[in-house]
């Protein structure tokens, strides 16, 4: 093993001890530099990112043949597209001739993808059809030989019409992968009757100058939603006191305790839920009894109660979930330490009523992205965050231990309701806004560059 | 031109350069009370590169309220000094141009006209742009003319941080 090598090993298992995991003594910290070292954000887009499953888009944004978006996995542009016999295939965004982005388009449907620079083209199944006057290329054999067709990500899999993609093949079947946040996306995706669940056009994409571990955590942070909301929670009071009954507010089966809490999960996932008996807003699926008990009948009353419920899902390292008064899911794409770029969707099931749709958008409208009357104080507070992390000399924040004294694993009663199996869970009363839900994530940050780093001196 | 069209274009002028006045000082009630109860204001999403969403009631809008009631809520949350996004409010200049005017209707004024706004944040010392088109309908009660309806057109909708009412 030479000493470039080595030093590289040191460098990543140093990273990865950055964070400081002590379950026994109910400890847990990260130091601030993760938020704010450059060489620390390079590992973690190579080691984390760019070595594992990342959420690229939705089956139904591609719904017909040569069909396509564009998007990323980590730094990298990735081209996800259906051919035109129907199969999904996700690419590397650049030409085999000269690295040119071969489709710059956000969306689209083509059957043929023509680099502008010389003119080689693909087709929808990433299939080079053409290479510029190749005839006359006096090319010599080890071209000729060669394979130019687009470059397919390492892995591809999907779930009920979440596609994942990984660019390293050391990765667990995505259906490992997700384990029992499957539970929890079934919970979204069987609001439709239909098993189905779309994009409604008009994606958001904007920018918070602070790192992308600001967001993932705030996915998961209920603790801050009456302080950094309260101009939002005044609003949303106000207008219940005059609301219509049809605003969808649902009410708790009677015996249900009142409460939040969280289900951590292996490879970073972390789930959030809510049960409140008078809830802030009403729902899409709470709007019309009469498609409600349709659902309740086709799903039980046990499901149809978690689907009233407020469920925030963090899939790691690039997707969240959230599902309350509309359905947001969001990515994030990290510019630089402190950069980072998000793209929101409303997500919808398919077949619900026009009024439905128009209340889940105006619902998604109001709470959502940086127009958004709370995201846009949480992107502010990010940045607010981002500022304070350069007081590197006040050392490590105390932000990851409410909950920690009180860690529930094996079943309970929401566990056993739900049918899953978490690694840890935490309950506590509407105040409480546990943070052992960070942890999962972090973990799994420490295994891949942990790994990253054993692999470096393998 | 006929005495209506030169007219329509006074008036239009007048409303539009009042409301990026208003705007820029945060005289936010006088700037809402230009608005019609039932106004409309709409600022549409991009779908792709070249076209924005047309029906807000099947497409997400970046911003979309159907009467003044919507405005006045995001005017109270800034004045209510709790919401971070205006602890410091950034300092906005509306310049607006390229006003063309007509009358569609004898109380009814249809206005095409481009903004850009310098938005500098005090919080950041950093300062960005927002351009695009404004589509203003302006109707007559009695003496005085309301905004019936604005729809913003983002020209550059990859949004730093915080879009609101004052900032565009
Ligand atoms: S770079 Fe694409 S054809 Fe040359
Ligand atoms: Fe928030």
């Amino acid at each position: 093993m030479n000493a470039a090598a080595l030093s590289r090993a040191e460098r990543l298992s140093a990273i990865s001890k950055l964070v400081d995991d002590r379950p026994d003594e109910q400890f847990f910290q990260v130091d601030r530099s993760i938020f704010t070292d450059q060489s620390v954000f390079e590992a973690e887009l190579r080691y984390v990112f760019e070595s594992t499953w990342n959420f690229i888009g939705l089956e139904s944004q591609i719904a017909r043949p040569n069909d396509f978006v564009t998007t990323h996995i980590g730094r990298q542009p990735i081209l996800l597209m259906r051919s035109a016999d129907g199969k999904i295939g996700a690419f590397l965004n650049t030409c085999r001739h000269r690295g040119t982005v071969v489709c710059p388009f956000k969306q689209g449907r083509q059957k043929f993808h023509v680099c502008r620079y010389h003119g080689w083209a693909y087709d929808s199944s990433g299939r080079n059809v053409s290479i510029t006057e190749e005839g006359s290329g006096q090319y010599p054999a080890s071209f000729t030989n060669a394979n130019h067709d687009l470059v397919p990500v390492a892995r591809l899999g999907s779930y009920r019409g979440f596609i994942f993609a990984s660019l390293s093949p050391d990765v667990p079947p995505i259906e490992e992968f997700l384990g029992d946040v499957r539970v929890f996306l079934d919970l979204v995706v069987d609001q439709s009757d239909s098993g189905e669940v779309e994009f409604v056009p008009g994606a958001s994409t904007y920018t918070f100058d602070g790192n992308w571990k600001l967001q993932f955590e705030n996915g998961l942070d209920y603790y801050h939603f009456a302080t950094t909301h309260s101009s939002y929670v005044d609003i949303l009071r106000k207008r219940n006191a005059t609301a219509a009954p049809d605003a969808g507010s649902t009410v708790e089966p009677k015996g249900e305790q009142e409460g939040q809490g969280s289900f951590s999960f292996d490879y970073g996932h972390a789930v959030n839920c809510r049960s409140k008996r008078a809830q802030l807003y009403g729902r899409p699926l709470g709007m019309d009894p009469a498609r409600l008990d349709t659902v309740r009948q086709r799903v039980g009353s046990t499901r149809a109660k978690w689907m009233l419920r407020q469920r925030n899902l963090t899939i790691f390292p690039n997707l969240q979930v959230i599902d309350i008064l509309s359905a947001q899911v969001r990515t994030w794409r990290p510019i630089a330490p402190d950069k980072t770029e998000m793209v929101s969707h409303c997500l919808a099931p398919v077949g619900e009523s026009a009024a439905a749709r128009t209340m889940r958008i105006r619902n998604y409208e109001d709470f959502f992205n940086a127009s958004g009357l709370a995201s846009s104080d949480d992107n502010v507070m990010y940045e607010f965050s981002q500022s304070g992390y350069a007081a590197a000399a006040a050392g490590p924040t105390q932000g990851y231990l409410r909950g920690a004294g009180d860690v529930g694993t094996g079943e309970s009663f929401h566990t056993r309701e739900l049918g899953v199996s978490p690694t840890e869970w935490s309950f506590g009363p509407t105040t409480f806004g546990g943070e052992t839900n960070f942890h999962p994530g972090y973990r799994e940050w420490r295994r891949l560059l942990q790994r990253a780093a054993e692999q470096a001196t393998a | 031109m006929s005495g209506e069209m030169i007219d329509a274009q006074r008036v239009a002028a007048e409303a539009l350069l009042r409301e990026a006045r208003l705007l820029d000082r945060g005289d936010w009630d006088q700037w809402v009370a230009m608005y019609q109860d039932d106004a409309v204001f709409w600022v549409p999403a991009w779908l792709d590169e070249y076209d924005v969403t047309e029906d807000p009631a099947t497409q997400v809008s970046l911003l979309y309220h159907d009467a003044r009631r919507g405005l006045e809520e995001r005017i109270s949350r800034i004045e209510s000094r709790k919401s971070i996004t205006a602890l410091p409010l950034p300092r906005t200049v509306h310049q607006v141009t390229n006003v063309e005017a007509s009358s569609i209707a004898p109380d009814e004024i249809s206005c095409e006209s481009v903004f850009s706004v310098y938005v500098y944040d005090p919080r950041t010392a950093k300062g960005h742009s927002r351009h695009g088109r404004y589509q203003h309908t302006l109707k007559r009660h009695g003496a005085e003319w309301k905004i019936a309806r604005k729809i913003i057109t983002l020209a550059n909708d990859n949004v730093a941080t915080v879009l609101d009412f004052y900032s565009i």
